[in-house]
This record gives C-alpha cells, sequence and structure tokens, in this order.
C-alpha cells in the first residue's frame, strides 16, 4: 500500500527517526511511504512529494498546528485525498478534553495560540478516524495505534548472551545519559541526576542531552509557561555535562557511550499512557534503560521481563545492584528487544494501520 | 443562503464597505453575508462569525496580498466548503499575466511570485473572478463587478457640514505617488492661488508605513512631504470606512485616482461609487472611454485627464452645472450598480 504522512518533519525532534523506521519498514515489505510537502535537504532518506496519485492511506501525523500543511499544500491534500482515505493520528491527546499534569497541558493555548476545540475541530475537517499512540484512549471515539514501534535490525550490538553484554557494557566513557528536550520533565530529570551524583565516582559522570537545559528559555518566561524548568547550579554542582540537543540519527550512537539510559515521559504522557519514539529507541542503544514509568505501562508495552529495569522509589539502589550483578538486567534487556521485536515490529504497525484504515473506509466518509 | 467571506477586513482600507452593503442587502433575498473573524469593537455594524459550519458558501477576497488565517481554520474551511463552493474575488488583478506599468507599479515583481501567488488561489479553487467590467487578459478569470452603488448613502446637503476644502483627495498613498507628482501637483501649483484648502486624507501621504518593507515594496510608498507642504496640501489622517462618503462631503471637490495597474485593468474598486455618494464634485483621473463605461455618458464630464487645473476651476466656478451631471451619473449608478444587483450576481456566482 502507499501511505502518506502529513507532517512537519524536524530532523532535531518528535517523530522525525519513527518516520526514517515507516519509510525503511515499508520499503522491506512491499509499502510505500512517502511524505507530503516540497523535498527537504535534510532529511535525504525520506521520499517528499505533492503527487497524492494512488495513495491508500493518508495519515495526519500532528502534534503541533505546523503539522498541518501551509497552503497551498493543504487544500491540495483536503481536496486531492477522500475523506475515506484520510486519518489522524493525535500525538499530543489535542483531541481530549483538556488534561493538566502538573505543569502539563494537551492545550497550549499560550503556546500556540490553539483553544481545544480548535484542535477538534480541525481533526474532524480531516476524518473521522481519529487515533491516539496509547493502548487505552480515553475517548471512546478515539482508537488505540501506538504508531512508534521496534525495529529488531536498529539494535546497534544485538547481543544473544547476557554475559558479554555484561562485560562490554563495563567500558564506558558516562555513567548515565539522558537525552531529551527540556518539556516537563525537569522534575524527572532533576530526581534523576540527583540520585546518580553520589554514585559518579563509580558508575561514570552523566550527560544531559537537549534544547534548554543550559536556562529557562526566553519563550517560556516571555509566555508564561510553567514547567520548562532547569536549574544551571544545581547541574554544576552535580558536574553534569550538559550538551545541545543533537540530530535524531545521532541518539542511539550516543546513548551507547553510558551505561544507564533513563526513559522518562512528559507528566501528560504518563498520565495517559501514550508512547513516544524514545519508548522503544532507548533499546536499540547498547545501554541498559531505567524505565521510569509505571510498571502497568511498562508490562503491557515491554513486556513482564522489562519489570526489572523498574527502578522503583529508590534509583540509587537500582543503579548500584545494576552495577554490581549486571547480568540480570541485560538478560532484562535481551528479553524485552526480543518481547518489542515480536509485539511492536513496524510489520505488526502496517497490519494494524491497514485494518484500522480498512474499518475507516468501509464507514464511507461520514463527518 | 449562508455566506461567508475570509479577507482582510481593515475599517480604513479594502473592501469591507462593499461587504458591509452586502450585509445589509442581502436577507432582503432571503441570504445573510458574514467575515469570518471575531467582532470588532469599532465597528459594531458589521457581522463575524467563526462559526464555518452555520454557512453554505464561502467567498475569498483577495487584494494585494494573501491574506491567511491559521492552518487548522483553513482545514475547517476547506472541507467545509466543497471546491464548487468557494468564490475566489481578485480585487487587484493579482491573477493575471506578470503586469509592469512603466517600470512603476506592478501586480507581481517577478513570475516567481506570480508562480507562488497563482499556485495557492487554483489550489483553494476553481472559480476566481475580477472586479472588471471587461474579461480580465487570464482567460481563466472570470468578471464579477462586486463593488456597487448604494444610494441611501447619497448624503443630503443639508445635513453635511460646511464645506471646509475645496479639493480632497480620499485615499491612501498606495502606488499614487507618480500620477500625483506629475499629473496633479504641477496642475494644482499652477491654480494654487485660485483654491482654498486642499488636503490628501490617508496613509502615508507624509511618511512610509513605519513597518518597513514587510507593508510592500518601498516605491509605492514613495511621497514628497517637502513638495505637499509647499503647496500647501494637508494630510489628515486617515478615516474609518463609514467616515469616508462623510469626509468627502466637506469639500467641493474630491479628485478620485486609481493606482496605475488596477486602472490598466480597468478594475472597479469601491472608490469608484463611494465618491458619488458623497455632497461633492468628484472629478475622475479615468481615461473618457472608462469613464463613460461606469458612470454613463455624464461621467466623461468629470474626467480630469488631460486638463487638470482647467477642469477645478471649471468645477469650482461652476458647482451647479457639475452636481447636475453628478445627479445625472447618480441616477445611472443607482440603476445599474445597485447592491440588490449585487446581491443577485454573488448568489449566482457562488452557485445554488
Amino acid at each position: 500500500m502507499k501511505v502518506l504522512l502529513v507532517t512537519w518533519v524536524d530532523p532535531w525532534t518528535r517523530n522525525v527517526a519513527t518516520i526514517h523506521k515507516w519509510v525503511e519498514a515499508g520499503r522491506t515489505l512491499g509499502h510505500e511511504v512517502v511524505i507530503f510537502g516540497p523535498p527537504n535537504a535534510d532529511l535525504p532518506k525520506l521520499t517528499f512529494t505533492t503527487d497524492l496519485a494512488n495513495v491508500d492511506i493518508a495519515l495526519l501525523v500532528a502534534q503541533l498546528q505546523p503539522d498541518f500543511p501551509d497552503m497551498p499544500y493543504l487544500a491540495r491534500f483536503l481536496d486531492g485525498i477522500p475523506r475515506e482515505r484520510r486519518m489522524v493520528l493525535d500525538m499530543w491527546a489535542r483531541y481530549d478534553e483538556t488534561v493538566r499534569v502538573e505543569h502539563d497541558f494537551n492545550h497550549l493555548e499560550k503556546f500556540d495560540g490553539h483553544l481545544g476545540w480548535e484542535w477538534h475541530d480541525a481533526f474532524r475537517a480531516v476524518s473521522s478516524t481519529v487515533l491516539q499512540p496509547t493502548l487505552a484512549p480515553r475517548r471512546p471515539d478515539v482508537q488505540s495505534f501506538l504508531f512508534h514501534g521496534f525495529d529488531a535490525g536498529s539494535v546497534a550490538a544485538p547481543y544473544t548472551s547476557a554475559r558479554e553484554a555484561a562485560a562490554a557494557w563495563m567500558q564506558k566513557a558516562y555513567g548515565l545519559m539522558y537525552a531529551g528536550s527540556n518539556w516537563q520533565r525537569w522534575d524527572q530529570v532533576r530526581s534523576v541526576l540527583q540520585a546518580h551524583a553520589p554514585l559518579c565516582a563509580k558508575l561514570g559522570p552523566a550527560c544531559l542531552i537537549g534544547w534548554d537545559w543550559r536556562t529557562r528559555p526566553e519563550w517560556a518566561v516571555k509566555n508564561g509557561i510553567m514547567g520548562i524548568d532547569t536549574d544551571p547550579d544545581l547541574l554544576a554542582r552535580l558536574q553534569v555535562e550538559v550538551r545541545d540537543g543533537v540530530r535524531f540519527d545521532a541518539i542511539v550512537d550516543l546513548l551507547g557511550q553510558a551505561r544507564f539510559a533513563p526513559v522518562l515521559h512528559r507528566p501528560l504522557f504518563r498520565h495517559l499512557g501514550f508512547v513516544t519514539n524514545r519508548t522503544f529507541e532507548s533499546f536499540y542503544a547498547d545501554t541498559i534503560p531505567v524505565l521510569m514509568l509505571p510498571r502497568d505501562f511498562v508490562s503491557s508495552i515491554y513486556g513482564a521481563a522489562a519489570l526489572r529495569l523498574v527502578p522503583g522509589d529508590d534509583l540509587a539502589a537500582h543503579l548500584i545492584e545494576v552495577m554490581r550483578a549486571p547480568e540480570p538486567y541485560w538478560e532484562a534487556v535481551i528479553q524485552t528487544r526480543a518481547h518489542l521485536a515480536e509485539h511492536h515490529s513496524y510489520a505488526r504497525r502496517f497490519e494494524q494501520l491497514g485494518k484500522l484504515a480498512a474499518v475507516h473506509s468501509a464507514r464511507g466518509a461520514v463527518r | 443562503m449562508r455566506i461567508l467571506f475570509v479577507m482582510k477586513h481593515r475599517g480604513n482600507a479594502g473592501s469591507t464597505h462593499a461587504v458591509a452593503n452586502y450585509m445589509r442587502i442581502a436577507p432582503k433575498y432571503g441570504h445573510s453575508v458574514s467575515i469570518y473573524g471575531n467582532p470588532i469593537s469599532y465597528v459594531p455594524e458589521l457581522q463575524f462569525s467563526m462559526d464555518i459550519r452555520s454557512f453554505d458558501r464561502v467567498v475569498y477576497v483577495y487584494e494585494s496580498e494573501l491574506y491567511r488565517i491559521k492552518r487548522m481554520q483553513d482545514a475547517v474551511l476547506l472541507d467545509r466548503f466543497a471546491r464548487r463552493h468557494r468564490l475566489i474575488v481578485d480585487t487587484d488583478g493579482m491573477y493575471n499575466p506578470l503586469i509592469h506599468i512603466d517600470g512603476y507599479d506592478f501586480n507581481h515583481r517577478n513570475e516567481q511570485e506570480r508562480a507562488q501567488w497563482i499556485d495557492y488561489i487554483e489550489a483553494l479553487g476553481d472559480t476566481i473572478v475580477q472586479t472588471t467590467l471587461e474579461p480580465p487578459p487570464n482567460p481563466k478569470a472570470g468578471c464579477l463587478e462586486f463593488f456597487g452603488y448604494n444610494p441611501t448613502l447619497e448624503l443630503d446637503p443639508a445635513s453635511v457640514p460646511p464645506k471646509v476644502y475645496d479639493v480632497l483627495h480620499v485615499g491612501h498613498n498606495w502606488w499614487r505617488w507618480r500620477e500625483v507628482s506629475t499629473e496633479l501637483l504641477p496642475a494644482i501649483e499652477q491654480i494654487r492661488e485660485q483654491i482654498g484648502r486642499i488636503g490628501f486624507v490617508g496613509l502615508w501621504w507624509d511618511a512610509p508605513p513605519p513597518e518597513g518593507s514587510a507593508a510592500g515594496p518601498e516605491e509605492a510608498f514613495q511621497s514628497d512631504p517637502d513638495e505637499l507642504r509647499r503647496l500647501r496640501i494637508e494630510t489628515p489622517r486617515a478615516v474609518m470606512y463609514h467616515d469616508v462618503i462623510r469626509t468627502m462631503s466637506s469639500a467641493r471637490i474630491n479628485i478620485f485616482t486609481q493606482r496605475p495597474v488596477l486602472r490598466h485593468l480597468r478594475l472597479l474598486t469601491l472608490k469608484y461609487f463611494e465618491i458619488f455618494c458623497a455632497d461633492t464634485i468628484p472629478l475622475l483621473m479615468l481615461d473618457h472611454e472608462h469613464a463613460e463605461a461606469i458612470y454613463g455618458r455624464a461621467g466623461r464630464e468629470l474626467v480630469l485627464t488631460g486638463n487638470v487645473a482647467g477642469k477645478i476651476v471649471d468645477a469650482l466656478h461652476r458647482p451647479d452645472y457639475y452636481l447636475e451631471v453628478v445627479g445625472t451619473v447618480r441616477r445611472h449608478l443607482a440603476s445599474h450598480y445597485s447592491y440588490n444587483r449585487r446581491v443577485e450576481e454573488l448568489i449566482a456566482a457562488v452557485g445554488n
């Protein structure tokens, strides 16, 4: 099938890594995955097109307002693809009633100037089928589609033996590395770094990669957006190496330079059970993911073996224990990778998308 | 039929006043008209709406820039109105080949800009009209006069304030300087001692817009405030659309000019009609044939072109004669350009 992804692709952030996986997997599986819009020289592995002929499924992948194409592309998209072939993937729960978790919101009026009803109306304009990347959407008229997936071929060091993995793992430049921009995650990041700091000499230094960790950004101050916090003095005291954001294709190798890679979800996603690219991507890296996520979420997405990678209340104790006896944890990583490969492969995602599209198409162009 | 206009709405420029007339007349025929957006406090009589789904047809009005709304709202519009129910009104002749007038005014700066504009418009819809009586150069564009004459806006001479100006020009300094500086000002200089107060009402006569190139090409705002001062030409501030006719009525004579590219394309604007609602003598910087085509034979008598100084002096000396001519033109406009007609034409253009 020919899948048209309609979204703003940025080499530095959001869904770009997953979109590359869709394109690669599509090629392997005999599908064509193209991105709507003019060519983007920064992303040579993606095929951008404005040719809407023979598109079987058009998926608007929506996080921010620019994920809706600008004119004239918007008119071409909506006039050129029949409604029964269009679906919306709501990546930030925009379609839901307003939800606030700590300082995190799904409707960021101060940030993008759009109220909740505008998202609702705009989605309904595109399609009557709205999907969300969670196993349990809150609204009855939203269906589950995780979109992000796991590509077993992307595992940087695909060990089959925990002993072998653990032996190699002892030689790492960093103790802990987190890659992700400063968006509603400071409290979680701070807790991780504070737990790690006393262990720095034993584990190796911590590294924080992403935008806006050095100072609270001016745009957040100006717009009064809470939750985009940081503490440069604390980061200095904890001797955390802070780097700016990196391109999507550098992440896996970078995480592989550290013993531990925490997986954190912003409060809203944690609350709604949303998955992200990093949910899966962290298991490509040659590192032990630290799943700072609810246990029921971990078992439902990663499988039972992954529960060993959940630190519980005492992160420092967890890190010490992994250092003391890494093999069981590497065994958990290897089993989790196998679980992800079986249950969350892109082949599965194509099947799921195809089924959702068939149901949607059968309903016709309902509004 | 409920018609939604998507347009840049400004109280002191553009097509807002025309749409206000559609709002007023449409209910007589069982229709209604609103502008997309939130109400504006200083023009409470204008009806706005963002309830897109309550409308049946959409009319996009574009002047020289592509007015854009937020793309998520655009999505709702595009979904609500099928292509055949979208009408695009091109008031500035943009949907045409590249036109440059005497190395000065132009519809597009170059082919690339033109191509982008055309691309945008053609993506939006198939029915594109220009505000002219004659077939546009672009054979894919249709004609819709769009602007009309509302005789109820004619001001009763008994109710207007006393004349404070002899000559007024009401309009922004947007591609007008060449005509003003080469034809109007030299003529005014010849007869300056025979005329009382002169005013150029509008934006950018004193200075270009503060936003600089973002407002448009630099040459469009060219002016010479020193020269205006030397000729004792006042430059009062711009007025809101509902004060235009009353402001015009504060002068014995009002001079009508039109930016060159619009004049070349013979595009109608609101000013063609507003000026005849005022209690004044309109004098027209138009070709005789074009004036006759719009205003009837009497319109020729009001043409300034080729005899600016003589005509102004003559009109000041023989107001009764000229006001009679104005009366004839008004009757012609009322019979040929009423908004009753315009509404019928609009309904036909947006499709039943």
